[in-house]
């Protein structure tokens, strides 16, 4: 059985893990491992068990269990969230010169640190002497990081520059031996300012991962032109539910109307009375509206669609210059509705604003989200107040939709109290339509969906719920499946 | 009018609306609010640092009008809102008042306000704890509100937050 304890010497870590896992391409089969020891008692048959994917009788369905077990958390947490790309932040989250901001990768808590020159590092926060916590703020500018407990010093590189008393420790040759610099991320990429990480340092590259969900990434970044900017205000919540009910809730189409009823009864009043209050929602009649959906290679999709009232949006102002500058496709789609998920734990949203959303699973019954507002870099202030207004209105917990949603996942989550709650049904919309021929909006972004819908709101298209689904399976069954145990090894700061 | 006496009426008037929210008696806590009320929830930007420019930031909340605040009154009434099908039951609890910069006709006050949340559904219970500034002005003999910002302090908010639990 494989060491679960740090090898000695050398500053690098040994774990027991699995190699890398399946990031499928579009038709490539998943290769079969096996398991790792130290998991919940649980094998990839098991993992295979709780998804009953048979679009050829039109049957999907998916275990409860998936949403409540914790031992099932735990490998989720292990083999997906610790164990391949996440979404870490965005690059102007540390804009100067020794700027950072601290998040986490699943369980471990990391820090994002520019350099004096500028260069992003990705690194672990703990300490290399004892593990206490380095960084202890959300954000900051520090040219140095003092460990409080026994004031090792690191750079904002994460070298270490200063070990107290180093001189009279009367070390041996071991300890002088190895790198006292931070651990890093073993993979730290960007995407156009989009930073990801993963501690598993045997994934593909993160544009591979990724794959043709930049484009939606491009969508954002170019909407003005000088890029996206966070607009100041983080908004957090926390809910006593399953995570993957709020990246299945984003992506569902049919619960619009019915469970944001009061949202829409109030912003149709507010029109009925001063018409230049239309909401992005405004009335709309059935026909008028279209709504689609895309599931991408990995876990990725995508719910999107035109006929609000785009006058309502921020962008609206500027659409003549947008269109020179992007075309008239992407302008179009840069005001189209479209709820995106890079799995497993960032949302970027958009609908009468533009929300970014990270999920942090806390245990399956418990879920922390972080939120931010983001906007084309100095947008006009006539805008950015309409931005903030809706932003606040629909996206905040303390707004007028999301509280709606979140109470119903955790309404979810009680009601899922036993075995008597077994397989849902919901998840079966669509799949008379669903198409693996792309649908001609994705056509015209150059887009190869493995399966994509289009039609009305009322559609309410689930098969888009099948992407993630089926990329959390693929992913647990690999990792369960796994019988060489290679190391992983975090390449500490000197050894780089 | 002295001070004392001053003092006293404000203080009555926050325990007033404290007891209307606790008593979800919405149009009379709602008759406290100037039409043209500003209602702020500032966000957070930093550990100590709230947002500052409503126009420019994210709040948690920022209405501009007694009509937003009917807005809410009534999603909650319609019994259509699934994060308000059983409301809570809640204790509003004002301290540490005081009054800045008080004029004839109006008076900026200080307090805390923790609000104790019960939720029956749930059978759970948590808290809002809140450092708040309110702006009252004189109408004939009554103090209204013309301004309330509420400093939300613990704003990893348990799914919601809404007027009656501030
Ligand atoms: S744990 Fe950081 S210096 Fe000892
Ligand atoms: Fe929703």
């Amino acid at each position: 059985m494989a060491n679960r304890h740090p090898s000695e010497g050398g500053g690098a870590l040994t774990f027991n893990k699995r190699p890398g896992f399946a990031y499928a391409r579009k038709g490539q089969v998943v290769p079969d491992r096996g398991r790792t020891s130290g998991d919940p008692d649980m094998d990839a048959s098991d993992i295979e068990a709780l998804v009953i994917d048979r679009p050829e009788d039109g049957v999907f369905k998916v275990h409860a269990d998936v949403y409540r077990s914790e031992e099932i958390f735990e490998l989720e947490q292990k083999y997906i969230f610790e164990g391949g790309w996440v979404f870490l932040g965005l690059d102007c989250q540390a804009p100067e010169p020794h700027d950072f901001f601290t998040t986490y990768i699943g369980r471990q808590s990391v820090i994002v640190s520019r350099d004096k020159d500028g260069v992003l590092h990705g690194l672990i926060n703990a300490c290399r002497h004892r593990g206490a916590l380095v960084c202890h703020t959300a954000a900051g500018n520090a040219p140095t990081h003092v460990c409080p407990y026994h004031a090792w010093t690191y750079d904002s590189a994460g070298n270490n520059t200063a070990i107290t008393a180093h001189d009279r420790g009367a070390h041996g040759a071991g300890f002088d031996a190895e790198d006292h610099g931070l651990r890093r991320i073993p993979r730290f990429e960007s995407y156009r300012g989009f930073l990801f990480g993963s501690l598993d340092p045997d994934v593909p590259s993160l544009e591979a991962y990724l794959g043709e969900t930049t484009i939606f990434i491009d969508l954002v970044v170019d909407q003005g032109p000088d890029g996206l900017e966070l607009v100041p205000g983080t908004v957090h919540y926390t809910y006593r539910g399953n995570w993957k009910l709020q990246i299945e809730n984003s992506a569902d189409i049919y619960h619009f109307m019915p469970t944001h009823e009061t949202l829409l009864r109030i912003v149709n009043a507010r029109a009925a009375d001063d018409a230049a209050a239309a909401s992005a929602y405004r009335h709309r009649k059935e026909g008028s509206v279209t709504r689609g959906s895309m599931c991408f290679p990995n876990g990725h999709n995508a719910m999107f669609g035109g006929g609000d009232n785009i006058q309502a949006r921020p962008l609206y102002r500027e659409l003549d210059k947008l269109r020179e500058r992007v075309g008239a496709v992407r302008a179009k789609w840069m005001l189209y509705t479209r709820n995106v998920l890079f799995f497993p734990n960032m949302q970027l949203l958009e609908n009468a604003s533009l929300q970014i959303r990270v999920n942090r699973p806390v245990s399956a019954s418990r879920t922390d989200i972080v939120t931010h507002c983001i906007a084309p870099r100095g947008e006009s202030d006539e805008a950015r107040e309409l931005r903030v207004r809706q932003y606040e209105e629909f996206f905040n917990p303390s707004g007028l939709a999301t509280p709606d949603d979140t109470a119903i996942f955790e309404d979810i989550q009680a009601a899922a109290g036993a075995d008597a709650v077994d397989w849902n049904q919901g998840y079966m919309r669509g799949m008379g339509t669903a198409s693996r021929e792309p649908i001609a909006e994705a056509r015209e972004l150059g887009l190869n969906p493995v399966t994509s819908v289009t039609g009305s709101p009322s559609l309410g298209d689930e098969t888009i719920l099948h992407g993630p689904i089926r990329a959390w399976r693929d992913r647990l069954k690999a990792a369960l499946s796994s019988e060489d145990r290679p190391s992983l090894r975090y390449g500490s700061a000197a050894a780089e | 009018m002295t001070a004392g006496d001053g003092h006293a009426e404000v203080v009555a008037l926050l325990h007033r609306e404290a007891l209307f929210l606790d008593e979800q008696r919405w149009d009379e806590w709602l008759a406290l609010y100037t039409e043209d009320v500003e209602y702020w929830v500032p966000a957070w930007k930093g550990e100590h640092e709230a947002t500052a420019d409503p126009r420019r930031e994210i709040s948690l909340i920022y209405l501009n009008s007694r009509a937003r605040l009917e807005e809410r009154i009534g999603r909650i009434r319609s019994g259509r809102s699934a994060a308000n099908l059983v409301l809570a039951r809640t204790a509003h609890a004002i301290s540490n008042v005081l009054i800045e910069n008080e004029t004839a006709g109006t008076v900026d006050v200080r307090c805390v306000c923790i609000t104790h949340i019960y939720d029956p559904k749930r059978r759970s219970e948590f808290r809002t704890v809140a450092r708040n500034a309110l702006g009252l002005v004189r109408v004939g003999e009554e103090w209204r509100i013309r301004s309330k910002k509420v400093l939300v302090l613990n704003d990893n908010l348990r799914t919601k937050l809404d007027f009656y639990m501030l």
